[in-house]
């Protein structure tokens, strides 16, 4: 155990039926009149943004106006221009309804605000910034994955470099998260699954990084529970209310685990691989996963033999020998994958993700040492080991 | 004074092994002209503020222009541990140790200098508990401490203007 910790987790979670229908007292109770709602054309086009927008209308609170041009990768000037919006418009409240992108863009505008700036970039950093105006803010997820609405991290991509940036301030945290499972009832199977995945991705690398803690561990070893029991239904029988309201619970879990213990390796490359070669975040945390568990299992058996239980189920892993439970346990999450491949697709090599040939890895290999993540991964990688790691994937 | 002398020791370290170490070398010839980083260890406490400049790492009074880096250590207990080989940039990470205002990329450059650094200064009985995995040296730990040595007496790390 580190010999000192932090642990941290300021959001309140309004969960379950009609959680939605919440927002309205949450805008009050937080003195908002004026809410700017963000969110992208998808989910305007369908339908998810207007379950919201009722909810918000009906208890007589609607958003001041709607903005959904967050594209999927969004961008530091994609939050630099919605900062201006608020302002322009005198909103009092931010209301993001999305995935990773919109959420970490919406963070990055409460950041703006709060810090009375114009341009995020001069707020990168970890930790670095002070309270700051109070800008309240509500986050509603729509994938069951990112974890995002519990989180103090945004990833936010720099187009001057095509690197995505991390910016690590508490003060990202949004005030309050919204968990309705209306809002992933809609999602594709092959969303589910790969979402599903990066959830399972936090979870994991929560439990092994350097900055692990028993706090961040209890969340993250609940997390893999109901990811492992939950996310094949989930992917096979979307409308299964109980299957997605678990994912999200999962999801959200892992986001406190890793927001608090960091995530390592798989995420530093999968953020490369997602700046340079456009590999979607979700796929390539699906792909590298067990890739990158293979890497760090020698340093990790522990760890690893801890979560084999939750995988595989308490019989088969106390059938398996002590010194053979870490690779089981890679194993395992490589047949999860498969399954998940079988129901919907699930790409499970950077090929089949749409990666033509191996040419950009030397550039996403030193891109990804340059990653934050990789100072707390269990083991440490250089650009060699993370193309061994990009061939093996391939 | 010990963190004062440990980080004049470590911009040391560091002009030396831009000489004998390929690694050092490689990641400040990739730092663009003008890069200053700055680490701070509390109020009042003593800085080490470099700057990459015409092919050397310059060692300034005051904090580099943009673009710049700085790392601060919470507290100068926390410095010390830092300082002194008791716990490893990953781990002062992990412990959150230090705050950084920048770009993250660029402490990750930094981190592996430093990482470099203690791999040479300190013994394998010390790094083996403060870094997951130990770097290979390249040269003698002595011909660093020796270069170190000399150039102090020749003065040759003394502040630029």
């Amino acid at each position: 155990m580190n010999a000192y910790f932090e642990f941290r987790n300021a959001v309140k979670l309004l969960c379950g039926e009609l959680a939605l229908e919440r927002i309205p007292s949450e805008l009050a109770a937080l003195g908002s009149e004026r809410p700017l709602l963000l969110s992208d054309a998808v989910l305007s086009k369908i339908g998810t943004l207007r379950l919201v927008q009722q909810a918000m209308e009906s208890e007589g609170c609607p958003p001041a106006q709607v903005y959904t041009d967050i594209p999927v990768d969004s961008s530091l000037e994609v939050v630099n221009r919605i900062a201006a919006l608020y302002r322009e418009l005198d909103c009092d409240a931010l209301v993001a309804v999305g995935g990773g992108s919109v959420i970490d863009t919406a963070k990055g505008v409460r950041l703006v605000l709060s810090q009375d700036t114009d341009d995020i970039l001069a707020l990168s950093g970890v930790e670095n910034l002070p309270l700051g105006a109070h800008v309240p803010f509500i986050v509603v997820p729509t994938t069951a994955g990112t974890g995002s609405e519990c989180t103090g991290v945004a990833v936010i991509r720099n187009d001057a470099n095509g690197v995505k940036m991390e910016f690590l301030s508490p003060f990202v945290e949004p005030d309050a998260a919204v968990i309705d499972p209306r809002m992933t009832l809609g999602l594709p199977p092959k969303a589910t699954a790969s979402t599903g995945m990066d959830a399972l991705c936090h979870a994991i690398e929560a439990l092994t990084c350097l900055q692990a803690n028993p706090l961040s561990s209890a969340y993250a070893m609940e997390a893999i529970r109901l990811i492992v029991r939950h996310l094949p239904e989930a992917t096979r029988r979307g409308s299964n209310r109980e299957a997605r309201f678990a994912m999200a619970l999962a999801s959200t879990m892992a986001g406190i685990a890793f927001s608090n213990s960091m995530v390592g390796a798989v995420h530093a490359i999968g953020h490369a691989l997602g700046g340079v070669c456009h590999v979607p975040h979700a796929v390539a945390m699906t792909i590298l996963l067990p890739h990158v568990m293979a890497y760090n299992a020698e340093r990790c058996a522990a760890d690893y033999a801890r979560l084999l239980p939750l995988l595989v189920g308490e019989e088969r892993a106390a059938a398996t020998l002590p010194a053979e439970r870490a690779l089981a346990a890679v194993e395992a999450v490589r047949a999860l994958s498969a399954r998940l491949s079988e129901l919907c697709g699930l790409p499970l090599s950077l090929h089949a993700a749409g990666v033509e040939n191996r040419l950009d890895f030397p550039r996403v290999a030193a891109v990804a040492v340059n990653d934050g993540a990789l100072i707390v991964n269990p083991r440490a990688a250089g650009e060699e080991d993370v193309l061994a790691i990009l061939n093996a994937a391939f | 004074m010990v963190v004062a002398l440990v980080l004049r020791v470590v911009h040391a370290a560091l002009t030396e092994l831009q000489r004998l170490d390929s690694r050092v070398r490689r990641e400040l010839e990739q730092m663009p002209e003008g890069m200053g980083y700055a680490v701070e260890t509390g109020y009042r406490a003593p800085t080490l503020y470099v700057r990459w400049s015409g092919g050397q790492l310059q060692r300034c009074a005051a904090a580099p222009p943009a673009p710049c880096c700085a790392l601060r250590l919470k507290n100068l207990p926390l410095a010390f541990l830092f300082c002194t080989g008791q716990m490893g940039v990953a781990q002062a990470y992990a412990r959150h140790a230090f705050t950084i205002s920048g770009d993250v990329a660029d402490v990750m450059k930094l981190a592996r200098l430093i990482n470099l650094v203690e791999a040479y200064l300190f013994p394998p009985l010390i790094t083996r508990r403060i870094m997951t995995d130990i770097p290979p040296l390249q040269v003698n730990p002595l011909r660093v401490y020796g270069g170190i040595a000399f150039g102090f007496l020749c003065n040759r790390y003394r502040l630029s203007r």
